[in-house]
């Protein structure tokens, strides 16, 4: 009688201590899986089944093309970004926004690399991490809208590379002056067509130029007809979002298809593991 | 025409004077449906306890009583890649055969540039987790599956047990299918558990792709190959860490106008591979 008398008590304590948590801090973990490829800062988002930071099949928004063309995702790192950007489509960072709360946690995460940090869910159902992979043109890395786990404990999950859809892969760097943009604007940048843009620091190494294009070819449109301008490069989309079909790259450094390493800048599926630690209330 | 008009109708007149005269009874009418149910008495008095009935005699000790049995094979889901013998190892939770991000043990190197999966298995042998590990036996072709490899789990650790597989793809410089600490805890008997694998480039030698760096079949077509062409202790690879592998470059391409490919490389698209590669099954027999 005694003993079960005891491990009523502690039930009834342990679900008062749940329903009292208004606020669960995950610890969570992202490894970044390629040989070669960075990611940009990582949006974390915990969220509302109304939410959707990216969703496979739909057209990219324009905060989405921020990030996975330029690794924006909020107005300090890009003013330029401003209206447009996750920080609009969301609100402030680390506020209960009712159907979200985010943060960006920063600094480039290295190949092979693990970064891992706390995040407060603020008691929202899903969770949605988002990066750029650079140097591409718009690959990112996602984390669909997992519902965040009750149960304490660690799970792990493994993350695909998506194709924003919202640029072009030309492969050339976007650090040319050789070539531009049609009209004569700067390769690179926010729907631009350039690899690394311009809220994300250019990744040099292994990176060629002289590329003559892989997606769209310098001095042509996309169907192939020749341009007004023998030194520029057009931009288009080839969304919507989608699994990304890989760099191709070249070996040349200077010459070739593309300004991006074959032997370096591919990747397969997945590029990212993330464990998230569910703490014992 | 008239008089047998006439005539019919006189026998018709005839047959009814008949009939009315001395007609047989009729045939009895069909059973009728039968009445509703009444219902039902009050239920009787519960019956009591049976006895308990006695235990059985004991079974017979099997040969290897105090341990659970696990049935093993690895299935190679590659195009063109043969697979190295597998390192098939059960522990319990702590040891990693590999860990993604993280610097291959020398086993590991070997087993991902050579192919030999012993070191790895001889390493998992010091480790304090250790419960048992077994290599499967003999290349393993492309849509190809192993040989039922059998190990052993003591009662006492069933319920807190990992599975770690790795196989070297022979046609790389050091990729590998493998599953690092599955958790299999707790299986009955009878019970399967699959779990599929992606290609990790161990990060231990550069992919160079050529004849004197592989040790398989392609490589040997080309005049290299063989052991010779398998471990070698320098570390040059992009990273020395373990990762997804991003896939054979080959030699397609190499010398058109895209220059994609890679002219060293002995590789061509038979070799090339996406991942999940490799699908392990996992079956408790005892």
């Amino acid at each position: 009688m005694m003993k079960f008398t005891k491990v009523a008590a502690a039930t009834l304590l342990t679900l008062a201590a749940t329903s009292a948590s208004q606020a669960v801090e995950l610890q969570i973990s992202v490894t970044n899986l390629t040989q070669a490829n960075y990611f940009t800062p990582r949006l974390v988002v915990a969220h509302n089944a109304d939410v959707d930071v990216f969703e496979v099949g739909q057209t990219a928004s324009s905060a989405l093309a921020w990030l996975a063309e330029a690794g924006v995702i909020d107005d300090a790192q890009n003013a330029a970004s401003s209206g447009q950007n996750f920080e609009a489509l969301l609100g402030p960072t680390d506020t209960d926004n009712g159907n979200n709360t985010w943060h960006r946690f920063g600094g480039l995460a290295a190949p092979a690399s693990t970064v891992s940090y706390p995040f407060d869910t603020m008691d929202k159902p899903y969770l949605s991490i988002a990066s750029m992979l650079i140097p591409t043109n718009d690959a990112f890395v996602g984390l669909d809208s997992i519902e965040i786990p009750t149960e304490p404990g660690t799970y792990t999950y493994y993350l695909n590379a998506y194709d924003a859809g919202t640029e072009l892969n030309d492969e050339l760097n976007s650090t040319r002056t050789d070539i531009t943009a049609v009209g004569g604007g700067a390769l690179g940048g926010y729907a631009l067509p350039g690899v690394a843009g311009a809220g994300a620091d250019p990744i040099a190494p292994s990176m060629g130029t002289g590329g003559m294009g892989v997606a769209v070819q310098v001095g042509f449109d996309q169907d192939g007809t020749a341009l007004g301008s023998a030194t520029e490069v057009v931009d288009g989309t080839d969304g919507p979002v989608h699994i990304h079909r890989n760099t191709l790259g070249d070996t040349s450094a200077t010459a070739g298809a593309s300004d991006l390493d074959s032997t370096v800048h591919r990747w397969l599926n997945p590029v990212a593991k993330v464990t998230i630690v569910v703490p014992a209330s | 025409m008239k008089n047998s008009t006439l005539k019919i109708l006189s026998v018709a007149v005839i047959a009814v004077i008949l009939s009315a005269c001395s007609g047989d009874d009729g045939e009895d009418g069909a059973t009728g449906p039968q009445g509703i149910q009444g219902p039902a008495g009050p239920a009787g008095p519960q019956g009591g306890d049976g006895d308990d009935g006695s235990q059985g005699a004991q079974g017979p000790q099997g040969p290897s009583g105090g341990f659970g049995a696990f049935n093993v094979t690895v299935t190679n889901l590659t195009h063109g890649q043969p697979m190295a013998p597998s390192a098939i190892i059960v522990h319990e939770p702590g040891y990693n055969a590999f860990m993604s991000g993280t610097p291959a043990s020398l086993g590991l190197e070997n087993l991902a540039e050579g192919g030999s999966p012993m070191m790895l298995i001889s390493e998992a042998q010091d480790a304090i987790q250790f419960l048992d590990a077994q290599p499967s036996s003999g290349i393993n072709g492309p849509g190809q599956t192993t040989q039922v490899v059998t190990v052993l789990v003591p009662e006492l650790d069933l319920d807190n047990v990992r599975l770690s597989v790795a196989t070297m793809l022979v046609d790389t410089n050091d990729a590998f299918a493998g599953i690092n600490s599955k958790d299999i805890s707790n299986m009955e008997v009878g019970a399967s558990m699959s779990f599929i694998a992606p290609a990790w480039d161990s990060g231990t030698e550069a992919n160079t792709e050529t004849a004197a760096t592989m040790p398989g079949p392609a490589a040997s077509a080309a005049g290299g190959g063989g052991d010779a062409a398998g471990f070698d202790a320098a570390r040059d690879d992009l990273v020395n860490a373990v990762r997804i592998h991003a896939g054979v470059v080959t030699s397609a391409n190499a010398n058109d106008s895209s220059l994609e490919g890679l002219s060293t490389s002995v590789l061509n698209q038979s070799d090339k591979f996406d991942n999940p590669t490799a699908r392990i099954v996992i079956t408790r027999t005892r």
